[in-house]
């Protein structure tokens, strides 16, 4: 019944919610190719990313508007004690690996690793993604071994293609359904440790109605 | 163009000698490949040799000149090198962008048309040769001067970011609030800026005057480019005090609408740049360097 109000008070208490999302992986996996083609819906062939550089993205929802904040970050080793400075306070993560490229899955275990330092698990979603499987002729990670890797350590898993377009967004939404889920229940059973982390910023990712 | 003779210490003066060090130099650069550029497949290099082959054809895409073989041979050789002989830093993504203006000011003298489409293969090795050797050196003198920006944890360009945040909380308050209103860090828009002295933000031929100008002053790229930067965002003072959000502060920020760009205002972006520099020169207290 509160669907078919539209432009009434009932749009106004639906909530927005501002989630910070960072692209993590090896340099040249497409973390920067990914974002463009979920934003712009488009591919090109990027420059090496340097630091990192910031994407946009709103999703209405129909029980909720969630807008992200996408933070990709650079590829080489060097730039990490940068790239730590971006990723605190995120509330996801895409580790990103080419299924073309064995050593980039390592990578990303790598990554994991570091993020397990960083989170509690049920402070942030993530999800593991192989890229590229445009590649197909090239592969070698087969999909069930990044299934299985993803399955032992509960993270999301997706193939995807940012080239040829194939399941990019999907990726990027059943993020989004994990932090609605979570956000849902978050509402409905209060935890009592709540949000008392300390980045300033964590206020803005808040509900915050129009 | 007298690029060559600018960055200090490169030439002497004196015509005769400038030429046969010139000549040395170029010998010294071709002595470097010779010795080391075979090492480039060795375990211990491997990954830095990796990295640039994986960056070279992604520099400059857009320009037709840099997707010749012959032209990203170059590059690779001029950065697997310098990487092999500056351990404490290595490669670092954005050096390889910094060889591009040197490549293209020394290629223009022996260019007549549009030096972005030009096909290298109509020059002569010994040409391209010495093209290469020199703009080996003038980066090499160029990082030399900012190396601490490229060393572990690039302490050198935290350093220029939080200097730029307080050089620019003096000379436009409301620009300094108005980013901590929005949660803006400098850190997350600057970063680029020091790391890529600019390049990403503006054409190339822009980076081209712009760089001019670094090498005739001194601590050019060091030093004055904090200034540069800091006249820079002013710039864009109003379409900042315009965007009332994180989201668009930092798209903005990001993408700077310089596309257009010429001589002129880099020019006044310059003018700007060295008045803010003189303002804060006898004022030593105002803005500690």
């Amino acid at each position: 019944a509160q669907k078919a109000m539209p432009g009434t008070s009932l749009e106004g208490i639906r909530p927005t919610y501002i989630y910070k999302v960072v692209l993590l992986g090896s340099t040249s996996v497409g973390k920067s190719s990914l974002a463009y083609r979920y934003v712009k819906n488009d591919f090109k062939e990027s420059l090496p990313t340097v630091g990192c550089s910031f994407f946009t993205q709103t999703l209405n929802l129909e029980v909720a508007t969630l807008k992200f904040e996408i933070w990709d970050t650079a590829g080489q080793e060097k730039y990490h004690s940068v790239c730590h400075l971006y990723y605190r306070g995120a509330h996801a993560a895409l580790l990103v690996y080419d299924i073309a490229n064995k050593e980039t899955l390592n990578r990303a275990k790598l990554w994991l690793r570091d993020l397990e330092k960083e989170f509690l698990p049920d402070e942030i979603v993530i999800a593991l993604v192989g890229n590229k499987v445009d590649l197909a002729a090239e592969r070698e990670v087969t999909t069930e071994e990044g299934e299985e890797f993803a399955r032992t350590k509960g993270l999301l898993f997706m193939e995807t293609s940012a080239k040829s377009n194939h399941q990019v967004n999907d990726i990027f939404m059943a993020v989004a359904q994990e932090l609605l889920q979570r956000e849902q229940g978050k509402t409905s059973a209060p935890s009592p440790r709540g949000r008392s982390t300390v980045d300033l910023r964590e206020s803005r990712a808040r509900t915050g109605c129009c | 163009l007298t690029w060559i003779f600018l960055p200090q210490g490169y030439l002497p003066a004196n015509m005769e000698r400038r030429k046969l060090t010139l000549q040395r130099k170029r010998e010294e650069y071709f002595g470097f490949i010779q010795q080391y550029y075979d090492s480039r497949n060795e375990e211990h290099h491997q990954d830095t040799y990796r990295q640039i082959h994986i960056d070279i054809p992604r520099t400059n895409p857009l320009i037709p000149l840099f997707q010749q073989p012959l032209v990203q041979e170059i590059f690779e050789r001029i950065l697997f090198i310098w990487a092999i002989r500056h351990p404490a830093s290595g490669y670092v993504q954005g050096i390889n962008d910094l060889v591009t203006p040197f490549f293209v000011v020394f290629l223009s003298e022996y260019v007549e048309e549009d030096v972005e489409n030009f096909d290298v293969a109509n020059l002569s090795q010994d040409v391209l040769r010495s093209i290469e050797a020199d703009s080996f050196w003038c980066m090499s003198k160029l990082l030399d001067g900012i190396q601490d920006n490229y060393t572990f944890a690039q302490p050198g360009i935290q350093k220029k970011v939080k200097a730029l945040e307080e050089l620019v909380s003096r000379i436009d308050e409301q620009v300094h609030n108005h980013f901590r209103k929005y949660e803006v860090e400098y850190l997350q828009f600057a970063f680029r800026w020091m790391n890529n002295l600019l390049m990403r933000e503006l054409p190339l031929r822009c980076t081209i005057r712009l760089w001019d100008t670094y090498q005739s002053e001194p601590e050019g790229f060091s030093h004055f480019h904090l200034y540069v930067c800091a006249a820079f965002l002013i710039k864009w003072r109003k379409e900042i005090l315009d965007e009332e959000d994180f989201q668009g502060l930092l798209m903005l920020l990001q993408n700077l609408p310089t596309i257009h760009w010429g001589n002129e205002e880099i020019g006044l972006l310059l003018a700007e740049a060295y008045r803010l520099k003189y303002m804060f020169a006898d004022a030593p207290n105002h803005y500690r360097r």
